[in-house]
């Protein structure tokens, strides 16, 4: 066989392809290009603080994006990540709180949970032969079905000591987050296993084919196991950090974060399809994502931007990987792929559609924005983070406020926005808004951070969790902001001052009255809350359940049924409440979105001798309320609570507020108490048929 | 009749007769007229989307991006009513606004022949954030009176509810089985290359079936928007996911070519009753997601189990 | 004779690669027109350039009256050009009434389907083939010349006047092969043009009329079939003489290596296999296709895990259950189907190379990268596998070369006993004649080869031993000697121990 010669045989690759076998080269530039934006746009971008806090950021999606690569690369996937992260929280909680396991035993036996949780999905994916999206959709139920309910949806861990904590939110050094260290060294661990050991080079011949790797000797199914145990492995490991990052365990750790592990693999270079995809790209995907929120953040844009261009890199990084690879394509690949249809015909039909979706999203936006306009009336013209007044500010600098809501898109804070932005325009200062788009502490703690680091001068927040936020509020104090809380309450010494619209045991006993008065103290009803694991709505809860079991013996608390925060489930499960406990006479809803809902399925019903109760804003209910089906609701001024906020804020911020000070002039609401640390707007309200039209939020 | 051919929809079919069984001995009450008007009333949307999801998973693509894309049409749903413009034309543009928004995954999946699950994942996040960026969280709200129940009452607007997905229901069964279109779906789904070189245009049938998948989705909105007098703008979050699940509990399979529209009806009835059956069993809701999660990995084993004893018969 | 299609100076280059340089054909009805050539030299291209799966770059295409222009699948079809790939394209879902009727009623996408109709149009299709088939089936449960069957009543169905086979014989027995060839008699009667693909030669003469010959993308001549050897074809096809065509020399036997004893595989119909082989022997196993050739060999290398009977490897027994047993024992085999099995083909040439000794390869701290490069280089190089960088991926190659690249992977893991399945299947000669050189090669070193192999030219050419398999087990085992072509034809048929006569 010495007879054939090949003398220009190739053996090394270019460095190029070697370097970037994906078309990882797009991934950098789009995030120099972040880079250099948010160093011009935003505060405190390009610090050596910032460019920490935002590994910190990264480490439980990195440690799932970082097997979740592996499985990809298999040609498989793994939906119940974020699920087994929940299930995991809860398990250690359970095992440490209740069970009063000493922690690094609690901690190695829920890694044991992950490893069960994998198995499953590898068993079933591997013994019996199903797609693994398909496994794992159910198993992404199941793990999170299994988590709320082993702790009934309510409990929520909290309290755990110090050193577990510093797993979470310590510094090495006083400068590197101590899991930083966890996802290097998994990174580097991970990377090893794919590139440089011959499992990994296993795993791409899998994702090819799985057959040609079988008669090649490879054990697949073995080799599947593996990852897929692994995966179960590491989202239990994501999980003792996502504990320790925010010091709550909660059965809703780590939802929607399968989705962000996939985004990130994916504009990593991995194909779906399998035998493609690299650790290197995967970092870059990961960070690709974290930088552009936390720059968004830092430069003072919404926050919705983050998803809407996430979107778009993904789909332009799929599109350039397939056009730079059937550019690529040698003759035998091409005919596969040879299209009927002209490149011009599709881009000029492309171009079109694309055109009507903008034109059917503008157009949504347009008309949204006139009714809102035309909804808030004769209020202050709306918005702007940015807003620059006429009104000098008393020393001369304007002061910057950031106020967070529980989530942006909750009704109720959007109508407490109203009022804040009244109060930045008359005190002059800048008003920043932003929080999680959904109820997620951990989001919380990323926004406060991000403000931390761009530097402002108060920072008042309704709280998701006490004990997630309260670490890094005391961080914002430490570093001379001042801190305060609206709405719902931190730790006592991770603040200044409490805005106090209401105490939970205010308004559950004023609900337990009220809704006493219209049974006329006899008789059963039903509560409707938010999502079951909804920390507020559980301590409302709690105080009913104790006014109840006080002072009306003869009411009987029939059942209390989830929402999700979605009126339509309030809809349907009011509908089943009434058929399964006919005797019911009240129904409660207690989550903004949910009362309507249930007003409407006591509407549709014709019961007429039900009354719906609760917790929601005028402006959802009026019609009911008028038609008689809802008796009351209970509230506060919302506008009035966020007009309060921004001026305590910025009094404290330019010094005309001091510790110790018995009350507050503040603007349009005149004097307001101040008791020991906290301000009282005043007494919860009740909404009627005769008050409801004076208000409008 | 071959029993053969529908072997996957009746091991599904007897799951759900297991379920209702055991409602009906535990809390007879549940087969009262009224709260299975009500069921069916509530699943009605869903079943829009399965529909479509179905003819989605039959060409071996998926859509995750429908939960955003009915929040968006759910709110343009709103809007349009808002301008008073008569029900019809309502109907027609919302189906419109569905088509233009299918028609984004069409061009991506069917023309540039992306991965479905990465593109509908891009969509589903795009979607639903630019919605809560422009309304900012704000609900529809002061819809014209003949908005709810299409201006007909209650019961007529009920039956229309229930009514229109159930008649579209039939048309696609019918379609699937009988038009060419039907059977360009399944050839599609079964090997494209193949259905390319009987003379099909793959993509064409690809754009086409995201195309009907975002029309059934405005249609959904707009019935589901129907039965209430405010429109919220965070609704229709794993709605896909609920989509998925009552099309592979239904039998059809994910990679595509095999499955039928029944099956998906019986999907969307199985995993749309356990909700309301855990209430009227007194079972706590907090083990809903648990059980869910546990039938649609029993479908899947109820499937290897039966294979398993077909072969042993043979 | 009505000329059915001509092809003049037809042109086609895919990505800079000149595919086609000036092809010309013509296709006469009633005719079978063979068209032949190595891997490699356009057949492929023509076929769907043909077929409009892909468009020619200039030429000259007529189709019956018409010129074409422009040419589509859809085009193509209605034109009356159906073709039979190799693989059959059906769909296994569906039924094979509606396979048949796939495409034919030209209904546009809302037109109706009319089930009776097409389930008679099936049947009396499939009574023209001479197919019992049931119209009901999946088409996927069908064997696989049931559905080459079935793809012939389609194109009947289509009013086919030209149909194009490519390949119809390469994975069909005997019997099978002789049942599509009265078919393809009956079609011919009916007025029916084809083109006739085939690396089987020695088919040709039995059911060709004419033969053309691509060459690296040209037409190099066409000839009466009756009025041309089979030698003079092959010369034609490579442009040179291959005076020796199988260059197996005498090895001294070594120990016995592999010996089974009962071996059996129920699952697979394969049982009581009884074989030995000594080192640096070929023993070729032949046989028809069913009858359970390459069952046994997976049996024997773990892809099945046998259930009866033992392998004694150097006399010891041992059990493979999984292919990584077998390449422990020293034991590699080569699969048949090469892009599926053989190779994985979006990997780099390297990869693939090294892809059954990465425990070899790897050291304390993992893989050991520049290791894999060297002995990738060095196979690449030794076998002559034609690329010009290791790190392409095996796609890129022409099927001779992949096969190459297959046996690379075995031949590092230095094995004792190395089965070769359908080995030169599908290759063009030049490489067909490489793959011969280095199994005596092979066998020259010590290695036991057992060689499956449906040409018996190859057979009784490399073999030293012929064990012929009839009905899931090895019938009889030849002495290279007294191996003939008749002979080893009438065991595998199942006339036992006739001697000579078939």
């Amino acid at each position: 066989m010495e007879a054939i010669r090949q003398t220009n045989l190739q053996t090394e690759q270019p460095l190029f392809a070697k370097l970037f076998p994906n078309n990882e080269w797009v991934l950098l530039i789009v995030l120099s290009v972040e880079i250099i934006l948010f160093g011009f746009t935003g505060n405190n971008f390009l610090t050596a603080g910032n460019g920490f806090e935002i590994t910190r950021l990264a480490v439980e999606i990195g440690l799932l994006a970082l097997v979740m690569t592996l499985i990809i690369i298999t040609g498989g996937i793994d939906l119940s990540v974020g699920s087994m992260m929940g299930l995991s929280a809860v398990v250690m909680g359970a095992l440490w709180r209740d069970a009063h396991l000493p922690m690094p035993l609690a901690i190695l036996l829920t890694l044991l949970v992950g490893v069960l949780g994998g198995t499953l999905n590898a068993l079933i994916i591997t013994k019996l032969r199903f797609p693994p999206l398909i496994v794992t959709l159910g198993t992404f139920s199941l793990f999170r079905g299994m988590a709320e309910g082993l702790t009934r949806g309510i409990e929520n861990y909290s309290g755990f000591s110090q050193e577990f904590l510093f797993l979470g939110q310590g510094y090495i050094f006083g400068l590197i987050p101590a899991q930083l260290l966890i996802l290097i060294v998994a990174i580097f661990g991970i990377y090893w296993i794919l590139q440089r050991t011959a499992y990994g080079r296993s795993l791409y011949a899998i994702g090819f084919s799985q057959e040609g790797a079988r008669h090649a000797g490879i054990k697949v199914r073995r080799s599947l196991n593996i990852v897929y145990i692994l995966s179960g492995l590491m989202s239990s490991l994501a999980a003792v950090i996502y504990v320790a990052h925010l010091g709550q365990a909660k059965s809703d750790a780590g939802t929607g974060y399968e989705l962000m592990a996939i985004t990130a693999v994916v504009l990593g270079g991995a194909s779906i399809f399998g035998g493609r995809g690299t650790i290197p790209g995967t970092v870059l995907g990961l960070f690709a994502i974290v930088i552009l929120q936390n720059g968004l953040r830092l430069s003072g844009q919404p926050a919705e931007l983050a998803g809407i261009l996430t979107g778009v890199l993904l789909v332009a990084t799929i599109l350039i990987d397939r056009i730079s690879r059937q550019a690529a394509a040698k003759p035998k690949r091409e005919f596969l792929e040879e299209e009927e249809v002209r490149n011009s015909q599709v881009g000029i039909l492309s171009a079109v559609i694309l055109l009507a979706a903008i034109i059917v999203a503008g157009s949504n936006w347009m008309l949204v924005r006139s009714i809102r306009e035309s909804n808030s009336g004769s209020s202050s013209p709306s918005s702007s983070a940015q807003n620059q007044t006429a009104n000098a500010p008393a020393n001369g600098k304007k002061s910057v406020i950031a106020m967070m809501p529980k989530a942006k898109g909750d009704p109720y804070f959007i109508s407490c926005k109203k009022g804040a932005d009244e109060a930045a325009k008359e005190v002059g200062a800048e008003l920043l808004w932003d929080g999680p788009t959904d109820l997620d502490p951990a989001k919380q703690n990323e926004v406060v951070e991000a403000w931390i680091t761009r530097g402002v001068d108060t920072i008042a927040v309704s709280v998701e969790n006490k004990e997630a936020i309260s670490t890094v509020l005391k961080k914002a104090k430490d570093k001379g902001i001042k801190v305060v809380t609206w709405d719902a309450d931190a730790n006592k010494d991770a603040r200044d001052l409490f805005i106090n619209q209401a105490t939970p045991q205010g308004i559950g006993e004023t609900l337990m009255d009220e809704a006493a008065r219209v049974l006329g103290n006899k008789g059963e009803f039903a509560i409707v809350t938010a999502s079951l694991s909804a920390a507020n709505q559980n301590e409302w809860i709690k105080y009913i359940k104790a006014r109840l079991a006080e002072k009306y013996p003869d009411i009987k608390l029939v059942a209390i049924q989830p929402s999700d925060g979605d009126r339509d489930r309030a809809f349907s499960e009011t509908q089943n409440i009434l058929k399964v406990y006919p005797n019911v006479k009240l129904v409660m809803g207690i989550a903004a979105p949910a009362v309507p809902g249930v007003a409407e399925a006591v509407k549709q019903s014709g019961k007429t001798d039900v009354k719906v109760t609760g917790l929601s804003l005028p402006n959802m209910c009026k019609p009911y309320i008028k038609e008689g089906i809802i008796d009351h609701i209970v509230l506060w001024d919302t506008g009035n609570l966020g007009y309060l906020t921004v001026f305590v804020s910025n009094a404290l911020a330019n010094g005309t507020l001091k510790k110790g000070d018995k009350q507050i002039q503040a603007g349009k609401l005149k004097n307001i108490e101040i008791v020991e640390d906290e301000v009282r707007l005043g007494k919860p309200f009740v909404f009627n048929k005769e008050n409801v039209d004076n208000f409008d939020f | 009749m071959n029993f053969d051919r529908y072997k996957r929809e009746i091991s599904a079919a007897i799951a759900y007769l297991v379920l209702l069984l055991i409602v009906g001995i535990a809390a007879p009450s549940f087969f009262d007229a009224g709260n299975l008007g009500d069921l069916f009333i509530n699943n009605a949307p869903v079943l829009l989307l399965a529909i479509g999801m179905t003819l989605v998973i039959l060409i071996g693509e998926i859509d995750i991006s429908v939960g955003s894309q009915f929040a968006v049409a759910s709110v343009a749903a709103g809007m349009l009513a808002k301008t008073g413009m008569p029900i019809p034309v309502l109907f027609f543009l919302m189906m419109l606004i569905g088509t233009v928004m299918g028609a984004v995954n069409g061009v991506l999946i069917g023309w540039l022949k992306l991965p479905s699950i990465i593109v509908t994942l891009a969509l589903l996040v795009a979607w639903r954030d630019g919605l809560r960026w422009t309304t900012e969280g704000a609900w529809v709200q002061d819809l014209p009176p003949n908005f709810q129940w299409f201006g007909i009452g209650q019961t007529f607007g009920q039956i229309l509810i229930v009514g229109i997905p159930l008649v579209i229901f039939a048309v696609f069964v019918w379609s699937l089985r009988n038009l060419n279109l039907g059977r360009a779906i399944y050839a599609v789904g079964s090997d494209a290359e193949a259905a390319r070189l009987a003379g099909i245009k793959p993509q064409k049938v690809v754009f086409g079936v995201f195309v009907v998948m975002g029309a059934l989705v405005g249609l959904a909105a707009l019935l589901n928007a129907a039965r209430f007098n405010s429109i919220p703008s965070n609704t229709g979050i794993g709605l896909e996911l609920k989509a998925v699940a009552a099309v592979v509990v239904g039998g059809t399979a994910i990679t595509g070519g095999r499955g039928k529209l029944i099956g998906t009806l019986i999907g969307v009835a199985l995993l749309g009753t356990i909700g309301t059956a855990l209430t009227f069993l007194g079972i706590n809701a907090f083990w809903e997601k648990a059980i869910q999660g546990l039938i649609i990995l029993a479908a899947l084993v109820g499937d290897v189990v039966l294979a398993r004893l077909e072969r042993k018969k043979k | 004779m009505n000329i059915l299609l001509k092809a003049e100076n037809v042109t086609k280059s895919y990505a800079g690669v000149q595919a086609l340089k000036s092809a010309s054909f013509e296709l006469t009805g009633g005719e079978v027109h063979a068209l032949i050539g190595e891997n490699g030299a356009g057949k492929s291209t023509f076929i769907k350039i043909l077929t409009g799966a892909v468009e020619a770059d200039s030429g000259k295409l007529e189709i019956g009256e018409n010129v074409v222009k422009e040419n589509s699948p859809t085009i193509a079809k209605s034109l009356g050009v159906a073709a039979i790939y190799q693989q059959p394209a059906l769909f296994p879902e569906l039924s094979v009434a509606e396979n048949i009727a796939f495409g034919q009623e030209k209904k546009g996408f809302f037109g109706r389907v009319d089930w009776k109709a097409r389930r008679l149009k099936a049947q009396e299709l499939l009574a023209e083939v001479g197919a019992k088939i049931d119209v009901d089936a999946e088409a996927g449960s069908l064997s696989m010349p049931q559905q080459q069957l079935v793809e012939i009543a389609r194109a009947l169905g289509a009013n086919a006047k030209i149909l194009i086979l490519d390949e119809p014989t390469a994975s069909l027995s005997e019997e099978d092969a002789k049942n599509l060839f009265r078919v393809i008699r009956s079609l011919k009667e009916k007025g029916v043009g084809m083109i006739y693909i085939s690396h089987r030669l020695e088919e040709l003469p039995v059911i060709a009329d004419r033969v053309t010959v691509l060459r690296d993308g040209n037409t190099i001549d066409t000839r009466e079939m009756s009025a041309v050897s089979r030698e003079e074809l092959i010369k034609l096809m490579v442009g040179r003489d291959l005076s020796q065509v199988f260059p197996k020399k005498d090895v001294k036997l070594g120990e016995v290596v592999l010996e089974l004893r009962n071996l059996g595989y129920a699952k697979a119909g394969v049982k009581d296999i009884n074989l030995t082989v000594r080192a640096g022997e070929i023993v070729g196993i032949a046989g028809l296709v069913g009858a359970g050739r390459t069952e046994f060999a997976r049996a024997v290398f773990g892809l099945d895990t046998a259930d009866s009977g033992e392998i004694l490897l150097n006399g010891k027994s041992i059990r493979n259950t999984h292919p990584q047993d077998a390449i422990r024992h020293k034991i590699a085999y080569l699969p048949e189907d090469r892009r599926k099995h053989g190779v994985i083909l979006d990997l780099p040439i390297s990869t693939n190379i090294t892809l059954s000794s990465l425990k070899i390869l790897s050291g304390k701290f993992g893989f050991n990268f520049n290791k894999e490069k060297e002995v990738a280089a060095e196979y690449t190089r030794r076998l002559g596998v034609k690329t010009p960088s290791i790190h392409d991926s095996v796609s890129t190659l022409s099927g001779g070369n992949q096969q190459k690249v297959a046996l690379s992977r075995w031949l590092i893991t230095k094995p004792d006993v190395l089965i070769l399945d359908e080995p030169t299947q599908g290759i063009d000669v030049g490489a067909k004649s490489e793959i011969h050189e280095l199994m005596t090669e092979l066998a020259e070193q010590g290695v036991a080869i057992l060689m499956i192999s449906s040409e018996l030219p190859e057979i009784l050419g490399m073999s030293d031993r012929v064990a012929v398999m009839h009905g899931g087990t090895i019938v009889e085992v030849l002495d290279r000697k007294e191996a003939t072509q008749a002979k080893v034809l009438s065991i595998a048929l199942g006339h036992t121990k006739v001697n000579g006569k078939l």
